[in-house]
């Protein structure tokens, strides 16, 4: 008994005089794995040009439908990204993300990878969702303010998005309604008015 | 086997090419006969009876492809062929110039037998000295009265028209004739429906080669069983071959059907030039299997040169001494069906391109072993599933001399250089 | 398997026994072996083929082994024969597939990620079924061509995409006869260009994306907009006229990205005009009325449905106390599903008792069902179809391909005259056979006393081009003064559309409701300030602004076609049913749901609001609409007669 007791405090007091494996984050940083899948980077090329081209394949591949993008076509005197595509908008909701790094294996172009930054907290929803100003590789003289998600990004389930504000998109699902003047009583006209729109029984065919 | 000259008989007659020197020979004798003795029945009988095949290169018989024309619709068309565009052939062209108004009074007795007031003859864009000698000839029959409406008083209308081509080596290709002639581009048509039944505007049509018809006044002057006993069973009559490559006396000789090559390689040609031996020699144009030194004895007759796994085709006659490189030839000839390829589908358009860029790294000496399997492998790919012969011809010249010469080709894997040609050089300098 | 492959005899059915890869059916005579091969639920990759269109086998891609035929056989191109056996599923079949890939493949573009087609790309998903997975071609060598050419504002054409299947030429060709396509240079240098280099001018050239099967010619207002799995597919009816041609509603993020062509060979033959398909886009820019608003001398303000709604029973209640019931009347449009015509004219009629109704401005005296008995595949059948004017064309732009292949295909004589023209301008027409006259409605008259002038040597049928999207439906279900649902007579036959307007100037009327209005409202705008200014009452239910929602007294916001369910009647009578492919744009419910709201507070308690259930009654009430069904020609007696 005293024997085994004896074995157990040497053991601890040879590991107490061990340097400890924990560190004091976030006051002291632990580097990361090379391989580390964490927040994602949107790549440029060397000559500052965007690597994305805005084909979607990463929203393709997401297994949880957290990437959002918006292609638009290049203005050939002011290409944002070799060829005719770009992405307008890139969006990825970090708090569906599973860190799967699908997305980096499915890019054509190795535009986005997944780096090492794993500090993701915010007191606001609305600000986990990553825009392209948030993913991009800063570059010199390159503009960095931060647009705020896209009304029906990958965001529009975490935004809380009111409905009607002035400059957003004209279409609201009447589910939102804040204004409880203008939206019908529930029961009123025999609406229910938790859905978005009136589905009766019968018009439940495959669309 | 003695010599028959039939079409080539005048040939080198002075001033051949003006009608009153072409009727002092004899010339429009036969239009005069079919149009008396004649109906158009049994006309198309007659040359049915001659075993007359066609010369274009598919060597189908002429007098069944007549009788393939619907009964009751008319208008109707005939054209000449004379887009001659096969590598090595120029026996048509030889033919125009020396005798054009054989072609156009056997173009009237086809158009009598087949009851055709339109005959065309589609002449191809490079023959344009050719073009004007036939266009000159034309006016001359029509002011005689051999063209043109009441046929030497016979009651039979019909009109010639001469059609230069743009120079498209597809457009020897009937259809592909009959787009080109309605003024498309020149790309094969969907068969069926055969031109027999909707060609030219839509009408039955009938295409001829300029050898075919050159033959008309001649088997209605002395009849289709005399004809037919010229030649072998099956390949009646005589048949010009444009002879050329390595030879002493390259030319174009009229021979009869069933004459071994040899003898017309040895009498006709003055045998290989420079007194060096025969590698091989390719028969019917470019479009053709190589042949081999042992096959110099069969006889000119289609189905005998088909068994040897070969065609006589249009009649050309390619022969290659002993220093020829057959990837250097093969090259040269893919590059013209790539050249040529219409574009209209998809295995000849890229395949010819992907051959010639295989060929011309190989030739090279560019290209790996594993690639040159992808060549075989491409030109089966090609074989048999293009849109019309063009796409299939592209392979076949190929895929025989790579048979025939595997070492040759092997041989040029990885090499550098051709290493035929250093080795001849060495040979030509010693 | 052996024994079904060769039946004894076959049956005197007219039709041809075919077996593939070992199964069989019986087609009709003349079928392609890749039409067969659909009806038997097997595969052949096809690129130059295409279902409205001439064979011409040259992708070489749908290459299948034939029993007793030396050579591979295009499927497309070879009809079936009796007791033919096909075999797909060979080695050399296989073979050959990979091989025409591979040349395809060759000098393609390594574009699909900035190609605005990928993932709806014929060559892609054929590559990954059937293609060599790998190439043997160095990509240094592809021969290069000019990128993104733009056609005209609406295509672009990337002649390196292109595999040369011909289908855009051959659509010009056959399709619309306008050859504006042609193909230059030759061998693997061909090359799809305009003819001469200049613009299409063609109003049909949004179809040549559809048809396209790789990214060649994409589409100018649909680039880089989405891609196929962002999008939302819905089934609907083009909402710009009154062909009423089958569409899929493609939306990404609730905004309308596209209108594709859904094929319904008995009206659009998969066709769509550019006004068509250029007015889904639009939609999502058009301003939109989203509250409800009580205006009065006081003022504005907004308020919730319910009170809008009591508001204008309770103001339409007064107005008939004051001035009778004939003082109201009651104004739709043509662009009203047949659910919300019905509750419309059933609240005129029956809650406030107004013989004043209609949907358009014009008056149309005698009208009946054989204005619309010709339809539109039938024109096909006819031996000969006379067009009055080009305002049928210019109004349903799809019916000139429809006479285009009728004239081309079917040989049907097509006599395009101008709109007064008489017997005599007509000229000879074939003796036997049905004769098509088609007009649109500002040619009625002419058409009418034409039609009575052919009927006395030949059979003619007559097809009117209607106005809106549901123009049809409007006058069948009896949005008219002089008629009632199904063409049915009326008691006292009312005021006419623009009568009503003058008559509410005049202070003859002073209530009026009008649901819709927005579409008439514009040609009118000077005579409705007046109107506006005599009014008592003016309920308005609309989903846009106009001249009538500024001067409301109870304005109500309704949804647009893309928001709702319900049916429209096409010009030839077709049914069709559309499905809300967007949420509303606006907090209240669907018009109909307003609409049986308003005639409860008027006291008619007990009407439905459900679009389903306001169908179900109708067709009870309409026949003609219960035999139609939904996608059915709805035929009244008269014209069946006809």
């Amino acid at each position: 008994m005293l024997i085994e007791i004896a074995k157990g405090m040497a053991h601890t007091l040879r590991v107490m005089l061990r340097k400890p494996i924990t560190v004091q984050w976030p006051e002291e940083q632990k580097p990361v794995a090379p391989r580390h899948r964490g927040r994602h980077i949107l790549h440029r090329y060397d000559n500052g040009m965007e690597k994305c081209i805005g084909c979607e394949l990463c929203a393709a591949a997401c297994p949880v439908g957290c990437i959002y993008v918006g292609a638009a076509e290049n203005d050939p005197a002011n290409p944002v990204s070799p060829g005719e595509r770009y992405a307008e908008r890139y969006e990825i909701n970090l708090l569906r993300c599973i860190y799967c790094g699908y997305c980096a294996e499915a890019c054509p172009t190795e535009a986005i990878t997944l780096g090492p930054r794993f500090e993701l907290a915010d007191y606001r929803k609305e600000r986990l969702v990553a825009t392209k100003e948030d993913l991009l590789e800063a570059w010199p003289n390159m503009a960095q303010s931060r647009r705020s998600p896209s009304d029906h990004g990958a965001g529009a389930d975490q935004t809380g998005r009111a409905s009607e504000v002035p400059g957003l998109s004209p279409r609201v699902a009447w589910e939102d309604g804040i204004d409880s003047s203008a939206s019908p009583r529930p029961g009123e006209y025999g609406i229910p008015s938790h859905v978005p729109r009136v589905i009766s029984p019968d018009e439940a065919e495959p669309r | 086997m003695g010599e028959h000259k039939l079409l080539t008989e005048h040939f080198g007659t002075e001033g051949l090419q003006t009608l009153a020197v072409y009727e002092r020979v004899g010339g429009y004798q036969g239009l005069r006969e079919a149009l008396s003795r004649f109906t158009p029945e049994t006309l198309i009988d007659e040359v049915k009876a001659s075993g007359l095949r066609g010369r274009g290169g598919a060597g189908f018989p002429t007098g069944t492809k007549w009788g393939f024309l619907p009964k009751d619709v008319f208008p109707r068309y005939l054209c000449c062929n004379a887009d001659e565009s096969e590598p090595g052939c120029f026996k048509d062209r030889a033919l125009i110039d020396e005798n054009p108004h054989q072609l156009i009074e056997g173009l009237l007795i086809a158009a009598y037998a087949l009851q055709v007031n339109t005959a065309f003859i589609y002449i191809r864009g490079e023959y344009h000295d050719q073009r004007l000698l036939l266009e000159r000839c034309v006016e001359e029959a029509r002011a005689a009265g051999h063209i043109g409406a009441n046929v030497l008083g016979s009651g039979f209308s019909c009109d010639v028209i001469v059609h230069g081509g743009a120079g498209a080596y597809i457009c020897g290709e009937e259809t592909a004739l009959i787009d080109s002639l309605e003024g498309y581009r020149g790309q094969p048509r969907l068969k069926p429906p055969f031109p027999a039944l909707k060609g030219l505007y839509g009408k039955p049509t009938v295409v001829n080669n300029v050898e075919t018809l050159s033959n008309l006044p001649h088997i209605v002057q002395r009849g289709g069983a005399w004809f037919k006993q010229l030649g072998t069973e099956k390949s009646a009559g005589t048949r010009l071959f444009c002879c050329s490559g390595h030879i002493n006396r390259p030319g174009t000789y009229e021979i009869a059907m069933g004459t071994p090559i040899r003898e017309l390689l040895e009498e006709e040609c003055g045998g290989i030039w420079k007194d060096r031996s025969i590698k091989a020699f390719q028969p019917g144009g470019g479009s053709m299997q190589v042949l081999l030194p042992e096959h110099l004895d069969l006889p000119l007759d289609m189905d005998a040169v088909a068994q040897a796994g070969s065609s006589l085709g249009a009649g050309a006659m390619v022969f290659m001494d002993e220093t020829t490189c057959m990837v250097n030839v093969s090259m040269r000839l893919v590059d013209f069906y790539h050249h040529e390829s219409c574009g209209k589908c998809a295995p000849c358009r890229e395949g010819t391109y992907f051959e010639s860029d295989l060929m011309h790294r190989l030739e090279a000496g560019h290209l790996t072993l594993e690639e040159l399997h992808t060549l075989a492998d491409i030109c089966d790919n090609m074989n048999g599933k293009c849109f019309c012969p063009l796409g299939d011809t592209a392979t076949w010249f190929v895929m025989s001399a790579f048979k025939a010469f595997r070492d040759e080709f092997e041989a040029h894997c990885g090499a550098g250089a051709c290493p035929v040609r250093t080795a001849s050089a060495q040979l030509v300098t010693a | 398997m052996a024994a079904d492959t060769t039946p004894p005899a076959a049956p005197e059915d007219g039709l041809v026994g075919i077996t593939i890869d070992g199964r069989t059916a019986r087609v009709a005579k003349g079928t392609l072996v890749t039409d067969a091969s659909a009806i038997l639920g097997i595969h052949i990759p096809v690129y130059c083929a295409h279902p409205k269109m001439d064979p011409v086998a040259v992708c070489r891609m749908c290459l299948v082994h034939v029993e007793k035929m030396p050579k591979l056989q295009p499927a497309c191109a070879t009809p079936v024969s009796e007791g033919m056996v096909v075999s797909t599923e060979r080695a050399d079949v296989a073979k050959t597939r990979e091989g025409v890939l591979e040349f395809l493949l060759l000098n393609h573009p390594l574009d699909c990620p900035v190609c605005d087609r990928g993932g709806e790309c014929d060559l892609q998903d054929f590559a990954f079924r059937y293609g060599p997975q790998a190439s043997r071609f160095p990509i240094t060598e592809k021969v290069h061509f000019n990128k993104a050419v733009p056609l005209s504002d609406r295509i672009e054409l990337d002649q390196e995409r292109c595999i040369l299947c011909w289908r855009c030429t051959r659509y010009y060709d056959e399709i619309t006869g306008e050859k504006e396509l042609v193909l230059q240079e030759r061998g693997v240098h061909t090359l799809v260009n305009t003819f001469e280099g200049k613009p299409l001018t063609s109003a049909f050239q949004g179809n040549l994306p559809e048809i396209c099967p790789v990214g060649a010619l994409t589409n100018r207002k649909y680039r880089f907009k989405a891609r196929p799995w962002d999008l939302q597919r819905t089934k609907g009816v083009c909402p710009t006229c009154s062909y009423g041609c089958n569409i899929n509603i493609d939306s990404r993020d609730f905004e309308i990205k596209r209108f594709a062509s859904r094929d319904n060979p008995l009206v659009d033959d998969m066709w769509l005009c550019d006004r068509g398909r250029d007015s889904g886009p639009s939609w999502n820019n058009v301003e939109r009325i989203r509250r409800p608003v009580l205006r009065d001398a006081t003022g504005s303000r907004e308020v919730s449905v319910s009170e809008a709604v009591a508001a204008a029973a309770r103001s339409l209640r007064e107005v008939r106390e004051r001035h009778g019931p004939s003082s109201i009347a009651v104004l739709g449009s043509a662009e009203n599903t047949n659910e919300e015509i019905w509750l419309l004219q059933r609240l005129a009629r029956t809650a406030l008792e107004t013989p004043h109704l209609d949907h358009q401005l014009e008056a149309f005296p005698d009208i009946g069902p054989e204005e619309h008995a010709l339809g539109i595949a039938e024109i096909e059948q006819c031996a000969a179809v006379i067009v009055l004017g080009d305002e049928p064309e210019r109004e349903a732009p799809v019916l000139t391909l429809r006479l285009f292949k009728a004239q081309t295909k079917r040989g049907v004589a097509i006599r395009r005259v101008v709109a007064q023209a008489t017997r005599s301008l007509v000229g000879e027409l074939p003796a036997e056979g049905l004769i098509g006259l088609i007009a649109d409605e500002t040619n009625r008259e002419h058409a009418t006393a034409l039609a009575g002038e052919l009927s006395r040597s030949h059979q003619v049928r007559r097809m009117t081009v209607t106005r809106g999207v549901n123009g049809r439906g409007a006058k069948d279900l009896g949005m008219l003064p002089n008629s009632g649902p199904g063409y049915t007579a009326v008691d006292q036959a009312g005021k006419a559309g623009r009568h009503i307007l003058e008559a509410s100037a005049a202070g003859l009327i002073t209530g009026l409701v009008v649901m819709g209005g927005s579409v008439w409202s514009a040609s009118v705008t000077p005579l409705l300030e007046r109107v506006a200014a005599a009014l008592e009452v003016l309920v308005v239910i609309d989903t846009r602004p106009g001249p009538l929602s500024r001067a409301a007294t109870v304005l109500i916001p309704g949804h647009a076609i893309f928001e709702k369910g319900g049916t429209v009647t096409n010009m030839e009578g077709r049914v069709q049913r559309v499905r809300p492919a967007l949420p509303p744009a606006t907090q209240t419910p669907s018009e109909t749901r307003i609409l049986s709201a308003l005639a409860a507070e008027l006291g008619a308690a007990g009407w439905p609001g459900d679009h389903l259930l306001i169908n179900r009654e109708l067709v009870t009430a309409v026949p003609a609409y219960a035999r139609a069904g939904n996608g059915g020609r709805a035929l009244f007696e008269a014209a069946v007669r006809a």
